[in-house]
């Protein structure tokens, strides 16, 4: 689809022209996400478009319903199943240079910001002031809210904390028409009309475009440290987390990873490892006082040694928790740079399935002669399984996607889902069905009819 | 053989940018997505236009050209990177790859790197230069090519009066034995813009030892940078053969330092050079890190408030951190400056090249190097002196900008 030049000229009479790309160089540089969707050929838009403001959002969504033109709307593109990939050309909608912070409202403990501030300076600005907000998806320093709230983004804090929509009490959202609505508010109790905060969020781009995030903010924790725990098992490293769990003891995080996980953020780091190893356990507790943190600490290394840890490590310093830290959130890229493509999974299951699931995983594994790194939340039951492969070879490309299909199978037997955090794009559209059900698919084809008739907002996700 | 030559490159490029998750970490540190946030202008941008040529998703036009030029080489994103993709070697490995198949690099780089690779030619252009500065008509010459020296001895008649501390001579401390032949490499940019401060590099290398003047060639840093492989190897080569009878050589330029510490690494493959190329990268010290190896103590403490913006090739390219700064710490009122090691715009002639990006990256250390308060901003690499000097006019004479030999 071309758009013509007299549509351009609108646009960037809207944005201003140095807010409106259209070179090749430069929508290509628009084309990709952080999702194994192919780099070439390229998903280029046909123009980007860099709005400031609602008005102006608003502005460009009524041409583009009055043209028909696709919109995928986009953040920092950092996502993992190419939400933000415009599929179907059109315009790419960059939300990044709304980085307005437009109210902190400290009575309330509310903030409401723009879609493009960076997750990471939101958390900042916040912890400034002793407040916080705490959903951490791996990725926070760097992508957008807009963009975490349009997938739901999980993080590492889930078990004590929740996901993204846990703190989401309001929207600004453009709709497919240009008109602008606002839901929710800063009401806590709030019954009036559907619940359409919690429907936009984790929409995948399909329904809206999200501008404003009304957030509520949740006192910061006075002390927090970091516990690193090295287990010659799975089995054990997992049972280590349910007896916390069941002790009364939440930790903020609960982050397990298996042996070739491991191995691969070694490859960076100045890392040495017991070759028994098996799992390794990263766990962030939080308190109101030393005290409280220190006890905490005590009772998990308890547990741990209960269920034969080969090694306990508690941070001294806030630098070493923050190195320990360092090794989880760049676990991701380094287990993705171990092999030509990476297929990397987002399967979600019920806490006491997660060992049980692992074996599955390693089952499908040795079956198909794949390399499978696992790594995860354990707190919070949310795995991500990553197969390491190269996938321009054709018989190896073969057994991944069986692998795969298998993966999300098991994952749904278990009573899991197919994802916790990364949302459906385009990556995990062929296996909607089986985990929604013909029906529920076509529950959520109904809403996007509704509010989306022409289907020009971010065309080809989901399902 | 070009043919070859050409699918290693783009097999080089692959091997590197394939590594790219695509995540976008980097685009927090990339200085000049920093002044420019589109995607093409990050790191991300740049090593996927790279790996999309190298599968045969873009073709080699001006425009991926221009976009793999338009980076500062200065491995901020490297350090951040959680898989450590060295966009750095990606994109010069990609401008080889694009210069090659365009005929040879441009026109710019192809005279910028003649006039480099002739020993004669930089020296005639150092008198040149010299000779503008002494009339002061550099004022006329664009982009600060030809910065204003501020000399050491403007320096101690501002700051070493009555308030300096006592001098003190480091003479007898220096642990060097008198066998150790040290060898001073003379950068074409301190040759240049900054002679009076590689005299006072030369003096104190005399107060610790007898350094041997050697008639070196350009390190090949702007050749390799712009796609003059073949010119970097051939220079390589004659400084190889010229410091094969010293046992350390010296720089006083983070990027020749660092450069001539590389090249090893770009004779890995060759029997013939292997050795010597090893042997040569092995004896090659940036000045603050022979200095503190030798136990040199500054010549005098002032009374000045320092701050050190540290080369990309210093501190990324050479591991090297502390030792400016606890030069720095002996010789005056130390402060360190937030993000003292980001680039600053310089890199090379990329200042000259795209002056509104480089203006913009240079804008933000300005700010940073007045929010300490420092007098004088200190460095050790000419390009980055230069755009020190040009940051110093444009605050007004809040702070001056010094070479480190001239100041310790």
């Amino acid at each position: 689809m071309m758009i013509a030049n007299e549509i351009k000229e609108k646009i960037r009479a809207i944005v201003g022209p140095e807010n409106v790309l259209d070179s090749d160089i430069d929508c290509f540089g628009y084309s990709y996400d952080s999702s194994f969707v192919p780099l070439v050929p390229a998903n280029k838009p046909d123009i980007v478009v860099r709005p400031l403001t609602t008005e102006q959002v608003a502005a460009v969504m009524a041409i583009a319903h009055a043209n028909g033109i696709a919109v995928t709307p986009r953040g920092a593109s950092s996502g993992r199943t190419g939400g933000s990939i415009p599929l179907a050309g059109g315009i790419s909608l960059a939300l990044d240079r709304m980085t307005r912070i437009v109210e902190l409202d400290e009575e309330n403990m509310m903030i409401t910001v723009e879609a493009g501030v960076l997750t990471g300076d939101l958390y900042n600005f916040c912890a400034a002031r002793g407040l916080f907000y705490p959903p951490d998806p791996a990725s926070y320093k760097y992508s957008t809210i807009g963009g975490n709230v349009a997938e739901n983004a999980g993080g590492m804090r889930a078990v004590k904390y929740g996901v993204t929509n846990n703190y989401v009490m309001g929207l600004e959202v453009v709709l497919a028409d240009g008109s602008i609505i606002n839901t929710g508010g800063k009401a806590i109790k709030n019954v009036t009309g559907y619940n359409l905060t919690q429907l936009f969020t984790g929409s995948e781009g399909t329904l809206g475009i999200i501008t404003k995030v009304l957030l509520r903010l949740i006192p910061m924790p006075k002390v927090r440290n970091t516990l690193q725990l090295m287990f010659g098992s799975l089995d054990e490293a997992c049972a280590t987390i349910h007896k916390m769990l069941q002790s009364g003891i939440v930790p903020a995080s609960a982050e397990l990873m298996d042996k070739i996980s491991l191995q691969a953020v070694a490859r960076h780091r100045k890392m040495e490892i017991d070759p028994a190893t098996e799992a390794c356990v990263i766990t962030e507790i939080d308190a109101d006082n030393p005290e409280g943190l220190e006890n905490q600490a005590k009772q998990i290394e308890v547990i741990a040694q209960s269920f034969g840890a080969l090694a306990i490590r508690i941070a001294q310093s806030a630098q070493e928790a923050e190195d320990i830290w360092a090794i989880r959130r760049g676990l991701s890229s380094a287990v993705g740079a171990m092999a030509p493509d990476r297929l990397g999974e987002d399967i979600s299951v019920p806490r006491n399935a997660f060992p049980e699931m692992v074996r599955r995983i390693r089952k499908i594994a040795e079956k198909y002669n794949l390399t499978i790194a696992v790594y995860g939340h354990a707190g919070d039951g949310n795995l991500h399984p990553s197969v390491l492969c190269d996938l321009s070879n054709s018989d190896q490309a073969d057994r991944v996607h069986k692998a795969v299909h298998e993966i999300f199978a098991e994952a749904l037997a278990v009573g899991g889902t197919l994802s916790g955090e990364h949302g459906i794009g385009i990556t995990k559209r062929p296996y909607i069905a089986s985990a929604l059900g013909e029906a529920g698919v076509n529950t959520l084809k109904m809403i996007k009819q509704a509010l989306d008739p022409q289907g020009i907002l971010n065309p080809g996700k989901i399902w | 053989m070009k043919e070859n030559e050409q699918e290693d490159l783009l097999k080089e490029v692959h091997r590197i940018v394939s590594q790219c998750d695509r995540c976008g970490s980097c685009r927090l540190v990339c200085p000049l997505f920093g002044v420019k946030d589109i995607e093409s202008a990050s790191a991300r941008g740049k090593n996927n236009i790279a790996r999309a040529l190298a599968m045969g998703g873009l073709q080699p036009t001006p425009e991926v050209t221009a976009a793999v030029d338009f980076c500062l080489l200065c491995r901020a994103c490297v350090e951040t990177c959680p898989s450590k993709v060295k966009t750095d070697e990606a994109m010069i490995a990609v401008r080889q790859h694009l210069a090659n198949h365009q005929g040879g690099t441009s026109v710019k780089y192809k005279l910028l790197g003649t006039m480099l690779k002739n020993r004669s030619l930089v020296k005639l252009v150092a008198g040149a230069m010299g000779v503008m500065r002494k009339v002061g008509i550099q004022r006329f010459v664009p982009r600060g090519m030809i910065p204003a020296e501020y000399t050491r001895q403007q320096f101690l008649s501002a700051f070493a009066g009555p308030a300096a501390l006592g001098a003190t001579s480091a003479m007898s401390s220096a642990p060097v034995t008198v066998q150790t032949k040290v060898a001073y490499f003379y950068g074409c940019g301190m040759r240049m813009m900054f002679p009076d401060a590689a005299a006072d590099t030369l003096a104190i290398l005399r107060s610790l030892t007898q350094p041997q003047l050697v008639d070196n060639v350009c390190c090949g840093l702007p050749h390799l940078a712009h796609g003059l492989r073949e010119d970097f190897l051939k220079l390589a080569k004659e400084n190889i053969r010229l410091y094969e009878e010293a046992d350390v050589i010296v720089s006083d330029c983070a990027s020749c330092s660092s450069t001539l510490k590389h090249i090893a690494g770009y004779f890995a493959a060759d029997p013939q050079w292997q050795e010597r190329a090893l042997k040569f990268s092995q004896k090659v010290m940036d000045l603050t890190e022979y200095l503190v190896k030798a136990g040199y103590q500054p010549r005098q403490r002032v009374n000045a408030k320092m701050t050190f913006h540290e080369p990309c090739h210093l501190g990324r390219g050479q591991g090297i951190k502390k030792q400016p700064r606890e030069l720095l710490k002996a010789a005056g009122d130390f402060v360190e400056m937030a993000g003292a090691d980001t680039c600053c715009g310089g890199a090379g002639s990329f200042h000259m090249d795209y002056p509104a990006a480089s203006d913009g990256v240079l804008a933000k250390k300005q700010a940073s190097i007045e929010k300490t308060n420092a007098q004088i901003v200190v460095t050790e690499c000419p390009i980055c002196l230069s755009q020190m000097v040009k940051a110093a006019e444009k605050s007004g004479g809040k702070f001056r900008a010094m070479h480190i030999s001239q100041v310790i």
